[in-house]
């Protein structure tokens, strides 16, 4: 057909991006915010640094394919309880985003708390909104270089330490740290490095919320968990229209004006640039910053707070808002029933396993005392953070045993133990095919056991 | 008494930028690359809790260096992230070639 518009048509689904500049702003809500910012990075830097039973407390080892989390060690096998875990992290964003829309946005995001950083960084150097603003369309003078050129300096600095203690998740971070101070970094831990690094600095010094914007798939379909109960942040249209400039001490109500005075703080503190007066947007994070602006102004009119707050699609209506509702009791209950069920689930767990391998250069032995002899591959994993011994045992056919050289077997913490298992059944009972039972219970804890099938054959 | 007077104005509206949009190139590689990365991140977790890179290459299929775990790691996850974005970039092409079509079947 026609080509410009066939040529138009793609560009049409994204609106061209206008660089913000949101203007700082004190209040409650930016406190709140302070305080989340620093609990989580906290939590973030500073976990892997505390030791715990004299190793890292928060350790992924992935080169050793074993996970720490304080007291507990989690191997491949316990793979389950992530799968847990993903659910429950799940189902808690349902649920809190029924109850509080995107409380996980404003606060918690690792994208906002990174950003909020960045930016109080870039503030700090290059100046309050509208210094930022005449820097950015003045020459490139000296000062402009310095203070562009500082700014990433900080940036980046504080980018590379997030991304080393990223890969200090994963591997041990006092190795890690010592071998960034003698440049002996293995390539791969380098690599993770640098790449994290760039990921932190492009994500909350450039793209900011045009991540939140076009990227996240949070951001999208949140509203299908939200509810006209659901907590937002809004402009109460009935309290503030018709907006509109006036003295402090005008008559406004005689002028037939609402109580927004149309002053635009709301939308200059906005991080994602939006007018929070034209209704619930999805580009809303949920920052409440406009809540704080217009906190501040109101009191400056002495006017009551609140024009713009946190409410619901209820309570902007004039109704009251009801938290326990039937949707959060489902997710409520359901959220309670994984949670109670991971832990008590974690605390029962048997702390040993136990892999069977057939061994493969003979399907079975004839032995001269007339019994038949299969052998077996066993890996005793003693997940445990103590040393324990082990005995071994076979069931499942009359006459059955098993021999393994040793009757008890030492296996260290964290430690996988291989043995060859020669098992032996009377020829009269071994013709065939078998399922059998190989057992492994540890001698110095009882219900310290486990047990696996393996196949038994004989002539 | 004269400050009274004058409307209220938190602070002195600077004019707004001139516009910096993202390319519709830099747009394209975001919505492809990120959720193919959120994908690549869940099938590594899976793919390396079952399978163990120091255990690949029984019959020396990978080549060696393949087999340390760190390096199985990195190739794994970025192949599958390679992979994810092939199918990302499918999609998004799809729905983009699409649309147009249906547009005008509505007018």
């Amino acid at each position: 057909m026609n080509a410009p518009a066939a040529q138009d048509a793609p560009t049409s689904f994204y609106e061209a991006h206008k660089k913000i500049y949101p203007r700082e702003i004190g209040g409650r809500f930016q406190r709140l915010r302070n305080l989340a910012v620093w609990v989580l990075l906290g939590l973030y830097y500073l976990l892997p640094w505390i030791p715990w039973d004299g190793r890292q407390s928060v350790l992924f080892d992935l080169p050793a394919r074993k996970f720490y989390v304080f007291g507990l060690v989690f191997w491949p096998q316990d793979f389950f309880y992530l799968t847990w875990l993903l659910i429950i992290l799940g189902l808690s964003l349902f649920f809190f985003t029924a109850l509080a829309g995107r409380l996980w946005c404003g606060y918690a995001c690792p994208q906002t708390v990174w950003t909020d950083v960045f930016m109080s960084i870039e503030r700090r150097i290059e100046g309050d909104r509208n210094r930022r603003l005449k820097l950015d369309r003045g020459p490139w003078t000296g000062e402009k270089i310095l203070r562009k050129g500082s700014k990433h300096v900080a940036w980046l600095l504080l980018a590379l330490w997030t991304g080393f203690t990223f890969v200090g998740f994963f591997t041990p971070i006092q190795e890690l740290a010592t071998k960034v101070i003698g440049l002996s970094m293995g390539p791969w831990e380098t690599f993770w490095v640098l790449f994290y690094s760039l990921a932190t600095w492009g994500n909350a010094g450039f793209m900011r919320e045009q991540v939140c914007k076009y990227m996240c798939p949070y951001a999208r379909f949140q509203s299908a968990m939200f509810d006209r109960d659901t907590l937002i942040i809004a402009y109460d249209t009935g309290r503030g229209e018709p907006r509109g400039a006036r003295a402090r001490t005008a008559d406004y109500r005689a002028r037939g004006l609402g109580e927004c005075i149309d002053c635009k703080a709301c939308v200059q503190v906005c991080p994602t640039g939006i007018d929070i007066r034209e209704g619930l947007q999805y580009e809303c994070i949920a920052c409440a910053a406009c809540i704080d602006a217009c906190d501040a102004v109101m009191d400056k009119m002495s006017y009551p707070r609140g024009l713009v707050r946190y409410t619901s699609q209820k309570g902007l209506e004039g109704g009251g808002s009801h938290v326990v509702r039937p949707r959060m009791i489902v997710y409520g209950g359901l959220l309670a029933a994984l949670v109670v069920g991971f832990f008590v689930s974690i605390s029962l767990r048997t702390p040993v396993g136990l892999d069977v391998m057939r061994d493969r250069n003979a399907l079975y032995r004839k032995l001269p005392d007339g019994t038949i002899e299969n052998v077996y591959l066993l890996r005793i994993l003693n997940k445990d953070t103590a040393p324990h011994r082990y005995v071994l045992a076979a069931a499942g056919l009359p006459g059955i045993e098993i021999d393994t050289g040793i009757a008890e077997h030492r296996v260290g913490p964290g430690e996988v133990y291989s043995v060859a298992a020669r098992v032996r059944v009377p020829a009269a009972t071994a013709g065939g095919s078998h399922e059998i039972a190989i057992e492994v219970a540890s001698s110095d804890a009882p219900g310290l056991k486990a047990s696996r099938v393996a196949r038994f054959l004989g002539p | 008494m004269r400050t009274d007077e004058q409307p209220v104005e938190p602070e002195a509206l600077e004019e707004e930028p001139q516009r910096v949009a993202w390319s519709q190139l830099a747009q394209d590689m975001a919505v492809t690359l990120w959720p193919s990365f959120l994908a690549a991140s869940v099938a590594t977790m899976f793919f390396f809790a079952f399978f163990d890179p120091s255990l690949f290459g029984e019959g020396a299929v990978p080549p060696r260096w393949l087999t340390h775990r760190m390096a199985g790691y990195a190739v794994g996850f970025f192949f599958f992230w390679a992979i994810c974005t092939l199918s990302s970039a499918l999609t998004l092409y799809l729905v983009r070639t699409a649309a147009p079509s249906r547009k005008r079947s509505l007018r």
